[in-house]
């Protein structure tokens, strides 16, 4: 048989449950609803780095799961999160991406968060200061205390990044959550301060998990010549793919032959504490979250999903604090060579999701998206993938194979490696 | 301005040009001819995120002729770029050995292959809004770039480019 009419295309490849996933969950709209739901309005999220936010009353804005949300450095220099809402008329408080709240605003005194609507202010632990005109408008039936913001969970977690997480019930802190998924790069991130020296946001036309799983399996290295003449070696195919609780992966090291691309240099001067010199490693963590080392240079990756065929990407390049203007420069270049907008890798992993998106889209025909590549848990191996969607199945009581039905674990033993079941079972 | 110092001006007004008439064409090398042996090319944006000035793409002379010549070995957007510039302002040194021009420009991107092409081909959207910070130096009728800062605006930048700006 070559080429296969209706019936065969759309019939359950011949693999294993968990081998393939049905491409609804990459374009339904109650799935998705469902998601932001169930999963990222539980999940902890890295919002940002705190180099964003340095200084005393320094502000950061941003989006979970639809919600908007403020981080903000108090006097006390703690970092804390709030909704973005004002308590009085649902407003949001602040529009700006990023500032510092030391100043007055139009509205506002200094150092308070104003509203501008109606001048309701807030202080930096989220207690309401001020509301205009009080006693003549809510007399004693409703006083300050009683309307202050929303404080959202908040950690400053691996290497300076801020975690947020939207479900006041969750049971575990961040780094209860990462389950030692973040463990190959922490001696790298947290031995010296680090800062952001790159931010730019993509929005494509796809949806997020399509993000996530190019980050997820390096099957698709074919895409890029870069990585094809300074990788695909047996060092290359011999990295491992780990799973961990909680939908972890991340993707072993190698030392990656940065000369072999003609105008490319060793990044072996500028390699972050404790890592090899030109050695890569890669995190993906649950539900859209990839950090991305690559010797001298850390990429953070956060997915905000804006619809089922719609997610924002935000792309931050990291180096460390003590950097010189020099080394900084270096590392710039070597992050956005391959990392910028107009680097060499980046615009190749946007353009195939893109296209995945575009024979997607919510009216299209299902079909079978296979993830069956079995490697022995190297670097080719769509273990990854398959850890993923197991973890996605978990939360949402969905099969990824066949969205309608409920989720059944014993289903995808056979998908998933052995050792890893183990560990995400754990 | 004198003839002289007029005529300079033209001569640089004529270079940033044909500038954009090479890239428009993906003509690199008779883009990289106009430049300078010391040429520097830098596209940078300032992100009111992290309120720090960023450098998307930078490189020397030698830099960008190779990474033109290694695009035909990657898969890229096709999708061609316009770049419609003004000349706002050129400014020769005392001496007539060296020059600075400010320009303003924006690009316009004519979907061919980005996403669905039966859907999205011939359509033109607009790509970047920036400006061209340049610089130049003079010898005799000769004008060359030293340097070209391509200042963005734009920074959602989506699928990007692989292609200088």
């Amino acid at each position: 048989m070559s080429a296969r009419n209706h019936a065969e295309w759309i019939a359950p490849p011949k693999l294993a449950e968990g081998e393939w996933v049905d491409s609804r969950i990459y374009s339904d709209q109650a799935i998705f609803d469902e998601e932001i739901d169930k999963i990222f309005k539980k999940a902890w999220i890295p919002v940002c780095h705190e180099s964003e936010l340095k200084n005393a009353y320094d502000f950061r804005t941003m989006t979970i799961a639809n919600e908007p949300v403020i981080v903000a450095r108090g006097k006390d220099m703690q970092v804390r999160a709030f909704l973005n809402v004002c308590p009085h008329r649902g407003n949001m408080i602040e529009r700006r991406p990023s500032g510092n709240f030391a100043a007055g605003t139009p509205s506002g005194t200094p150092k308070r968060m104003t509203c501008m609507f109606h001048a309701w202010q807030f202080d930096m632990k989220g207690k309401c200061v001020y509301i205009s005109r009080q006693e003549e408008g809510y007399q004693d039936r409703l006083k300050k205390e009683d309307v202050g913001l929303r404080e959202l969970k908040c950690e400053v977690y691996f290497g300076g990044f801020v975690w947020v997480c939207l479900d006041d019930d969750i049971d575990m802190t961040v780094e209860d959550w990462a389950a030692g998924a973040l463990d190959c790069l922490a001696p790298s991130l947290n031995e010296e301060p680090l800062e952001v020296f790159h931010y730019h946001k993509a929005i494509i036309p796809c949806n997020f998990k399509l993000w996530h799983d190019t980050n997820c399996e390096f099957y698709h290295d074919f895409l890029h010549y870069h990585n094809r003449v300074t990788g695909f070696n047996d060092a290359y195919f011999a990295r491992k793919n780990s799973g961990f609780k909680n939908g972890h992966i991340n993707v072993g090291s190698f030392e990656v032959q940065y000369d072999n691309y003609e105008g490319f240099h060793s990044r072996e001067e500028l390699s972050f504490p404790h890592l090899p010199p030109n050695h890569w490693y890669m995190i993906d963590m649950f539900p859209g979250v990839n950090f991305n080392l690559r010797g001298s240079a850390l990429r953070c990756d956060l997915m905000t999903p804006l619809g089922p065929d719609k997610v924002m990407i935000e792309f931050r390049g990291l180096g460390l604090a003590s950097d010189t203007a020099e080394e900084r420069q270096t590392r710039i270049d070597h992050h956005n060579s391959i990392w910028g907008p107009f680097g060499r890798n980046l615009h190749e992993d946007l353009l195939a999701v893109t296209a995945q998106g575009s024979c997607m889209n919510p009216s299209a025909e299902r079909r079978n998206i296979l993830q069956g590549r079995h490697e022995n848990e190297t670097i080719h191996d769509e273990n990854g993938m398959r850890h993923y969607y197991h973890e996605w199945g978990r939360w949402l009581n969905r099969s990824p194979s066949n969205p309608d039905h409920e989720y059944d674990e014993s289903l995808m033993a056979e998908a998933l490696n052995q050792p890893e079941a183990q560990q995400a079972s754990a | 301005m004198a003839a002289n110092g007029a005529d300079t001006t033209e001569r640089i007004k004529e270079v940033i040009y044909k500038t954009c008439i090479h890239q428009d064409d993906m003509n690199w090398n008779a883009w990289l001819d106009l430049c300078d042996d010391d040429y520097k090319y830098m596209i940078r944006a300032y992100s009111p995120e992290i309120q720090a000035d960023m450098t998307y793409l930078g490189g020397s002379r030698e830099h960008m002729q190779s990474l033109t010549e290694m695009l035909p070995k990657h898969n890229t957007d096709n999708s061609p770029l316009k770049r419609h510039c003004t000349v706002y302002s050129v400014d020769v040194s005392e001496d007539g050995k060296s020059a600075s021009a400010v320009s303003s420009f924006v690009v316009y991107q004519t979907m061919l292959d980005g996403i669905n092409s039966h859907v999205d081909a011939g359509e033109s959207r607009l790509f970047l809004v920036g400006r061209y910070n340049d610089k130049f130096s003079i010898d005799g009728d000769s004008v060359k770039f030293t340097e070209r800062e391509v200042r963005l605006d734009t920074r959602r930048l989506d699928k990007g480019s692989h292609w200088p700006i």
